[in-house]
């Protein structure tokens, strides 16, 4: 039990994780590799804003964190668009793929000069909510965990589906000419992409924060965030549900029964797996032009 | 190959400047040159694949360290010689190279590199066992002796600048003679459209895991040499930074050029000297912020080159050169494509 609550509060964190990455590569097919450290300094900023006027988080200071992190992040992803992202509008998608890895090198760079690479925590629900009789226990930050994903999945969905924006959005990942010629405005769509994008890796990121301790190697579940994307197939937020859970699920039991070392290798040998049998994973759709 | 004689002097200076180099430097900068030339070799190598042949790979430390831990297994344990241990490391590599070009038969641009990224990680995790099962303890490295022949030790500085310099000049030579063979011609066929060099002829999966196992094998070679450089061999060193960097190092120089790749590797090696030489003129003390510093010039290259000058450093070598070939006319003449 105390294992399946642990491997849903990990895999909520993978599936927002991944699901940032399949809005960015919906809206154009660019995959973000930088979006563990996108994550992890967003967890930093929220860290440093809790913590900005005393020593324990107070309802007020995490008020505040909360505020600063989200709106930092969002303004952040539209910041990452205007500047980078659409002056590769046109060019190959492994350019902007390679401009991603440099934007991760920043970042990871920008933890080492501006936090020194301090290793914090993020203290908030650490608290049992929920006593087994064997001795393990549910966390508050458990139950938060799976519910702001589950919030946060089902506002995208409410938004893709439902409203006219999300309509344009979706017309707009199809086919981004056609959708342009019908007056939507591809700058506006790709700029909320990214600006949602890094904000479900910034909370993502709090969420991990939350229940172990942050430091610029931390940024490498941006990469089980990539592999739960792909086992659920990079254009689907159903996958990226599903995909988080079972990247989550393999990693926590390859820890818990096998080893941990094995562990962190763990979400590459399922990538191989997924490259290997279905490249498009579980819910993607078929692309005939990876494929020889 | 060089039909003006301009091109004649500007290799003759170079080659001159650079045999001289030793008499007029220290040994730091020396040591600062070796390390270039060993990354070099790596850069041909990654950009014999991604830049000649298309096939964009993250694979390059896993096959640095393959390369690495072949000689350190050959010379430590067994006592090998240099002269059989360095050309069996690159037979290693390339064999590691030719399974990992095994998924590039099926597929294409960024599905590749997660799958090579994918393979570094495994291929790192056998390697971090194999150390702790070998090694002293499970983060000490393996020691490597210094090659040598006859009684004489390679050990000093210079000598392993002509060493490398011999091992560099050489892998050049070959590469670019390669890049003009029909080798060189069918990857880049297959760069600029896989389907179109099919119907011409090229033998797609063939050339494909041709590029992967050449550059696998000049990985392995920089790997190798890198190990006997620096006398010891962990697998910490081989992150997937490192293949970033050397990624970062043919997006600087210049995708699909032998020549790039050489400008590429020498700048991405000594920018952060560089940045910590700046640094070190500032008037106010940075700490250990400067490590990040330092990380960021090389992040800040790549995206800097892709954005603002994608072609990279030949590119702009290039411009210069065609200035002045044309002078004083302001035309550059129009090359046929494909001559790099």
């Amino acid at each position: 039990m105390e294992l399946l609550v642990s491997i849903l509060a990990l895999g909520s964190t993978y599936a927002l994780l991944a699901a940032g990455i399949v809005i960015i590569y919906k809206a154009s097919r660019v995959i973000n590799f930088a979006h563990g450290e996108l994550a992890i300094v967003g967890a930093y900023v929220f860290h440093s804003a809790g913590f900005l006027t005393g020593t324990t988080l107070t309802a007020l200071s995490l008020f505040t964190a909360i505020v600063v992190a989200a709106t930092a992040s969002a303004l952040f992803g539209v910041v990452i668009y205007f500047a980078l992202m659409r002056r590769l509008l046109g060019r190959p998608t492994f350019v902007a793929a390679m401009v991603t890895i440099g934007l991760a090198i920043i970042l990871k760079a920008a933890i080492v000069v501006i936090w020194n690479s301090r290793s914090v925590g993020i203290p908030i629900g650490r608290q049992a909510l929920y006593n087994f009789a064997g001795g393990g226990r549910i966390s508050w930050i458990d139950v938060i965990s799976v519910l702001t994903c589950a919030a946060a999945f089902a506002a995208l969905a409410i938004f893709f589906q439902l409203t006219r924006l999300g309509r344009q959005f979706r017309g707009a990942a199809e086919n981004p000419l056609l959708a342009a010629q019908r007056q939507v405005n591809i700058n506006l769509i790709l700029a909320i992409a990214w600006s949602v994008a890094v904000f479900s890796a910034a909370l993502a990121g709090v969420l991990f924060g939350s229940r172990s301790m942050l430091s610029p190697q931390s940024t490498i579940i941006g990469l089980s965030g990539l592999t739960a994307a792909l086992v659920g197939g990079l254009d689907s937020l159903r996958g990226a549900a599903i995909g988080g859970l079972l990247v989550a699920a393999a990693t926590y039991l390859t820890a818990r029964l096998i080893s941990p070392t094995l562990a962190e290798t763990v979400p590459f040998l399922i990538l191989l797996i997924v490259m290997s049998w279905r490249p498009w994973g579980l819910f993607g759709t078929v692309e005939e032009i990876n494929r020889v | 190959m060089l039909p003006e004689p301009y091109q004649r002097a500007v290799i003759a200076i170079v080659v001159a400047v650079v045999l001289c180099l030793p008499v007029f430097s220290g040994d730091y900068f020396l040591h600062l040159m070796n390390l270039s030339l060993i990354a070099v070799i790596g850069a041909i190598g990654i950009n014999l694949l991604t830049g000649y042949c298309g096939q964009l790979s993250l694979g390059q430390a896993s096959f640095m360290a393959i390369g690495a831990f072949s000689t350190a297994i050959l010379a430590q344990r067994y006592g090998m010689p240099f002269f059989v241990a360095i050309p069996a490391s690159c037979c290693a590599g390339a064999a590691v190279g030719f399974l990992v070009g095994l998924p590039a038969l099926r597929f294409r641009g960024i599905y590749l590199a997660i799958t090579t990224l994918a393979m570094h990680y495994a291929i790192i995790y056998v390697l971090t066992n194999y150390q702790a099962i070998v090694g002293p303890s499970a983060s000490a490295g393996i020691t490597v002796p210094p090659p040598s022949i006859e009684g004489f030790k390679l050990t000093s500085e210079r000598g392993w600048y002509y060493a490398l310099l011999i091992a560099a000049a050489a892998v050049l030579m070959f590469s670019l003679n390669l890049a003009r063979s029909y080798i060189g011609r069918a990857w880049v066929a297959i760069r600029d459209r896989d389907i179109a060099a099919e119907t011409a002829g090229v033998n797609v999966p063939r050339y494909k895991l041709l590029a992967f196992t050449i550059s696998a094998a000049l990985a392995a070679l920089a790997g190798s040499l890198g190990a006997y450089f620096t006398t010891v061999v962990t697998v910490e060193e081989y992150t997937l930074e490192l293949a970033i960097i050397y990624l970062a190092m043919i997006i600087v120089g210049g995708m699909g050029s032998v020549v790039g790749s050489v400008f590429g590797a020498v700048f991405i090696t000594l920018l952060p000297f560089a940045v910590q030489r700046a640094f070190d003129a500032l008037p106010w003390h940075f700490g250990t912020g400067i490590f990040g510093v330092q990380e960021a010039a090389i992040g800040a290259a790549i995206i800097g080159f892709l954005l603002l000058e994608p072609d990279g450093l030949i590119e702009i070598y290039r411009r210069i050169a065609t200035y002045f070939e044309r002078w004083p006319f302001r035309y550059r003449e129009i090359k046929p494509s494909g001559a790099r």
